[in-house]
């Protein structure tokens, strides 16, 4: 029975195997605790887990994108398309039936883009970035290019501001959205096609495994996990909004690069966008509490993106030892 | 007779930015007849410059296969510098435009080129701080008024031969681009490289610097497409420009350069930007909301992907040799 | 031999982190003569070349080139030296001309502005096609003619520049015997004009018939250096290269039993003949063809990889539609691409990952993969065959050829009720013992009644394995040779014209 346990958790080490960018994101976390006022506070460590939280459950959908080799934009405006959708949802058919109805708009275009690229084979950068122009002009049409406030109700509210045993439900949701993307990538069988289509679809289709399925199921969860997302930040912000996280898109590629996921697919763990997502959670925080003006903030964050990369890069010894071996192609 | 433009074989999938256009322009025509007015027609024609100059600095990066999202931001910066050093020394100080997008570039280059970081987060990362920059010049996204905006007006908006002098400028860029893709060796070397990546090392060319001098290209139209921003404007803009990259891509995809690199020509970009301008124009005159258009641009971008699809299922390249 | 060496290599050193490519390499290339360099995959002779032309730098050791100590930085400066490097990856530009392929180098070397400048004219195209004895319209896009074409124009743009020293790595790996023979013919009238060759090929035949001397790499070491090709047998060339000699001998094969597997009416083109063929159970099938022929695409398209103009697929009575693996897999139909690299590895995934793909419906119970039934099940196919290093967690990328290859037979070997094995050139760029292993694993599959397909440019493997052989030409199986047929008459067959 020990013997069995100690199995277990020798494996799940294994697969947690710090990534590189874990190291990164100890760095400044010291870093910050030391030069930022407040920073290392329980009450801080909230907010940014907090605000964290819907970039982490985002993030873990794109990983699964970026493992399929794929990327996808459209979490921008569905977000925004689902806001509104529940807004508009609401009066009729209550909170519940409101959120359901954002949900499922998200999904719906989760389906549309793991149709066009599982059956037609079309790059999914360009599918996603117009599904990402449209759906935002569709979202926008809906509300007529303003806000619509949601009439204010405690269950509405509650996906954002609601605690479980004293903890926010947005973290509760980004862990187990952490918690889930970390089994499926690491036991289950959906998981393992992702890596060998991600990995190369074209001897993955040779050995026998359906690559249209598998990619539109990946599509497909991805989604939901931005559905997710869509619930808790209409809820936050309370209103439906036609650019509601416009740049939602551009910060889950980058958690997952900080994170160290490779966008040539095949690759990426659940680990790595918990360290890509906490990196730039904490940025964001101490740019926030150091009161730097916004144009200090964006230059900053720019540059970590890129800095942490270039480290990543870099660094040969720690954390990415199961990739540096692999010789570039054309070599013998 | 070594110039790219009369290679055979390529042919349909430049086709696709005319035929679009022409679509348009009967479809938006039949729609409203003052689509096809002298005035509206004039209209189309000065404004799509600036997306052209974008998507013809877009298509080099594409072209070496990678692309750049940060156009926009650029241009942004661009512009803002251009009105700066055109305050600072008058008119040639608006040239500080097409250097900061070639500094951009520079960078970008070297991230990708050098570094080896995918281009999507490179080009993400210097966005993002390229935005900061414009800021952080501008005390927080003022604009930046032209001391001597009679000037830039004149330039932008008195028509000599027909258009005014800022237009002719973007019209000489475009042919000096078409010249860099397809005679000169800096074009056929960004060609190659997007061609067979792993093979330019082997033929004796620079790998790192091929790359550099296509996203400094690109950079470097985003950078002239700032300064028509300015001169169009009469203030330098630090916070426009967000949306154009992806405007950017659509229209160098629909002018027919391949996203797997080592296909593109100038000419079908130019109309590819012109047929987005025509479709933004048309569908405003309609009285459609501008999210509609919106919509249209989002739905013409998978479109021009599933036309990629078309091309490859219906003409397939043949390769056996004993048929 | 009375000539200095022009080019010479000695105690040449590097290390990839903790690997050893080359521990004391040396090499000496002289004017007028064909040098061969052999060694098994991974004895360094890649490493080697690089270094030669500037992609790589040693970390120890000497290049002189004429009478100075060279280290090139870039192949640039190699090929302005005159040392033109032919690669055997195709390092060919697809959507561009021949002719801008042609002028490639140029390309990299000018520092003009003007692309006109370094493109070469039409003519000059021309005479360098020719030369190689390629007609084609230098304006045609490379990606629109074959396979063995590139490999020509590949060829024909090494030839053109000005070159002292001229490296051919596996340069007729794509091409037939014809091509070949041209090839040799411009390489023996550039040595006459006092070029030095280095040839690499594992094809001892040509080695016979064009080099002079040869340098035998084992384990990152020179083992024989520069000696004259004709004071070697060919046994102890091989027994050079591997350090001991491994048996290649003819094999006892399993008898045959009913037809398990049949194509019938098969055409990969709508106008192409027919074809009819059917294997039966135990039994190995050659397809034997010039690459060109066709005989790949006709196993692919047996394999349900790759679908047809018409026709009728049938496994133990089953239609199975063509161009659907996921259906043949199913139906227990295996297939070991030609390509590794593209068509076969997962290259970042690890070993098991790699070997398990085929099987993970049941290796998994309720969409769970369970580790224990995966290395179950394909443990022991890679204890067979011999997979070394056995570290299953390692990514595929870091094996050799040899092992990626085995990776690609144990994912086939273990496929959930196999009964057909379709294998597409299982050993090429295979090191001599993986080799045997892999020969050994397919007699196995067909004695335990599995139908085995080989498609390979390989005669010797053809002929070793194979109950029967059948001639691919055109596209068309045009001759069925039983066991035992003799080399010529097999060459022969494959060669023969269509006027024949």
């Amino acid at each position: 029975m020990t013997a069995l346990a100690i199995r277990m958790a020798r494996q799940v080490r294994d697969r947690i195997n710090m990534p590189a960018s874990f190291f990164v994101a100890i760095a400044l976390f010291a870093l910050f605790a030391l030069t930022v006022p407040r920073f290392a506070t329980s009450g801080n460590a909230e907010n940014v887990l907090r605000v964290a939280s819907i970039l982490c459950v985002v993030a873990c959908g794109q990983a699964i994108v970026l493992i399929l080799g794929g990327i996808e934009f459209s979490f921008g405006s569905s977000v925004a398309l689902a806001s509104i959708v529940t807004v508009l949802v609401v009066p009729d058919y209550g909170v519940m039936g409101g959120f359901a109805a954002g949900a499922a708009v998200v999904l719906l275009i989760g389906v549309l883009n793991g149709a066009l690229i599982a059956r037609f084979h079309l790059p999914p950068f360009i599918v996603t970035l117009g599904m990402l122009m449209a759906v935002a002009g569709l979202a926008a049409t809906l509300a007529g290019g303003l806000p619509i406030d949601a009439p204010p109700s405690e269950a509405f509210s509650w996906p954002a501001r609601g605690r479980v045993l004293g903890v926010p439900v947005p973290v509760i949701a980004a862990g187990a959205s952490v918690g889930t993307l970390f089994l499926v990538l690491a036991y289950s069988t959906i998981g393992r096609l992702w890596y060998l289509v991600g990995a190369n679809p074209e001897a993955a289709r040779l050995s026998g495994i359906r690559v249209r399925t598998t990619i539109f199921l990946g599509y497909l969860a991805a989604s939901a996990f931005c559905a997710l997302a869509a619930i808790i930040l209409t809820s936050r912000v309370g209103s439906g909004q036609p650019s509601l996280a416009p740049n939602l898109p551009f910060e889950t590629i980058a958690a997952c690069a900080i994170g160290g996921i490779p966008l040539a697919g095949g690759q990426g763990r659940a680990s790595q966008v918990l360290c890509g997502v906490l990196i730039i959670a904490m940025m964001n925080n101490a740019v926030v509490l150091l009161n730097f003006p916004v144009a200090y903030q964006q230059l900053m964050i720019g540059a970590v993106i890129l800095g942490s990369v270039l480290l990543q890069k870099s660094s040969g010894s720690i954390g990415v030892l199961w990739r540096s071996s692999v010789p570039k192609r054309g070599g013998r | 007779m070594t110039s790219r433009v009369f290679i055979p074989h390529l042919g349909g999938r430049f086709l696709v930015a005319p035929l679009c256009l022409a679509m348009a322009v009967v479809f938006f025509g039949g729609a409203a007849p003052e689509f096809l007015s002298l005035g509206n027609l004039q209209n189309i024609a000065t404004q799509m410059w600036l997306l052209a100059l974008l998507s013809i600095g877009q298509m080099f990066a594409i072209a070496s296969r990678g692309f750049d999202i940060s156009v926009g931001a650029t241009a942004a910066l661009a512009s803002t510098a251009a009105a700066l050093g055109a305050n600072a020394f008058g008119l040639p100080g608006l040239l500080a435009g097409p250097i900061a997008g070639l500094a951009v570039g520079t960078l970008n280059g070297a991230l990708v080129g050098v570094a080896g970081i995918q281009p999507i987060v490179a080009t993400l990362g210097t966005l993002i701080a390229v935005r900061g920059i414009a800021l952080l010049l501008t005390d927080d996204g003022q604009v930046v008024p032209l001391v001597d905006a009679a000037a830039a007006a004149r330039m932008s908006f008195n028509p000599v031969l027909g258009l005014p002098l800022a237009y002719w400028a973007a019209i000489l860029l475009v042919c000096l681009a078409a010249l860099i893709l397809n005679r000169s060796v800096i074009g056929r070397r960004i060609v190659m490289l997007g061609s067979n990546p792993e093979a330019v090392r082997l033929v004796g060319i620079g790998y790192a610097r091929t790359q550099i001098r296509a996203y400094q290209l690109c950079s470097l139209y985003a950078g002239f497409a700032g300064v028509l921003l300015t001169l169009r404007a009469g203030t330098g803009l630090p916070t426009e420009g967000a949306g154009m990259e992806l405007q950017a891509i659509a229209a160098a995809v629909i002018g027919g350069t391949a996203l797997s690199g080592g296909v593109a020509r100038v000419v079908p970009v130019v109309l590819g930007a012109a047929f987005i301008q025509a479709l933004l124009t048309g569908l405003n005159l309609q009285g459609v909301s501008p999210f509609v258009a919106q919509i249209a641009v989002g739905l013409v971008i998978i479109g021009s992907g599933l036309l990629e699809y078309a091309i490859r299922h219906f003409f397939p390249v043949e390769h056996r040799s004993w048929t | 031999m009375t000539a200095p060496p022009l080019l010479t290599m000695t105690g040449i050193a590097k290390h990839y982190g903790a690997t050893c490519a080359l521990r004391d390499a040396s090499l000496r290339l002289y004017p007028g003569r064909v040098h061969a360099l052999l060694g098994e995959n991974g004895a360094g002779k890649s490493t080697l070349v690089k270094m030669i032309v500037g992609v790589v730098r040693p970390d120890g050791g000497t290049i002189t080139f004429g009478d100075a100590a060279v280290a090139f930085r870039t192949v640039r400066d190699a090929v302005a030296a005159g040392i033109i490097p032919i690669y055997q990856h195709l390092s060919l530009f697809p959507q561009l001309t021949i002719l801008e392929n042609l002028s490639a180098f140029a390309f990299g070397a000018t520092r003009d502005l003007r692309a006109s400048s370094a493109t070469l004219s039409i003519e000059q195209a021309r005479a360098w096609l020719s030369s190689v004895g390629l007609e084609r319209d230098p304006m045609t896009l490379v990606e629109e003619i074959s396979i063995g074409e590139r490999q020509l124009v590949e060829i024909a743009r090494g030839l053109g520049q000005a070159c002292k020293v001229l490296i051919l790595d596996e340069p007729t790996a794509a091409l037939t015997q014809d091509e070949t023979e041209r090839l040799f013919t411009v390489v023996r009238s550039l040595c006459a004009q006092g070029t030095a060759v280095l040839f690499i090929s594992h094809k001892f035949d040509e080695i016979d018939s064009i080099a002079d001397d040869v340098t035998i790499l084992r384990d990152g070491r020179t083992v024989v250096d520069g000696a004259p090709i004709r004071s070697l047998t060919r046994d102890e060339l091989v027994r050079a290269m591997l350090g001991e000699a491994v048996a290649t001998g003819s094999r006892e094969l399993p008898p045959p039993g009913d037809v398990l597997v049949e194509a019938r009416g098969l055409r990969l083109h709508a106008t192409a003949e027919p074809i009819d063929m059917g294997i039966r159970a135990g039994e190995i099938v050659g397809l034997a063809g010039l690459v060109g022929s066709g005989a790949l695409d006709i196993a692919s398209a047996l394999a349900g990889a790759t679908p047809v103009a018409s026709g009728t697929l049938l496994v133990a009575g089953d239609v199975i539609p063509f161009g659907d693996r996921h259906t043949a897999s199913k139906k227990g139909i295996g297939y070991v691409p030609s390509d590794r690299h593209l068509q076969g590895l997962f290259p970042v995934l690890t070993a098991m990952q790699n070997a398990s793909a085929s099987s993970l419906k049941v290796i998994s119970r309720r969409g769970v993969v369970r580790e224990q039934a995966e290395s179950d099940r394909l443990l022991p196919w890679l204890r067979r065959l011999k997979l070394h290093p056995l570290k299953t967690e390692l990514p595929a990328a870091s094996f050799s050829g040899g092992n990626q290859q085995k990776l690609l037979m144990a994912r086939n070997l273990a496929l959930p009720g196999l009964r057909v094995l379709v294998v597409l050139e299982p050993t090429r760029g295979v090191d001599i013992a993986a080799r045997e292993t892999i020969h050994q694993a397919i007699i196995e599959a067909a004695l335990k009644g599995v139908a085995v397909l080989l498609a390979s440019s390989d005669l010797d493997e053809i002929e070793a394995l194979s109950h029967r052989i059948l001639v691919v030409r055109q596209g068309r199986i045009s001759q069925e040779l039983p066991r035992g047929t003799a080399r010529g008459a097999l060459v022969s067959a494959l060669a023969e014209r269509d006027a024949a």
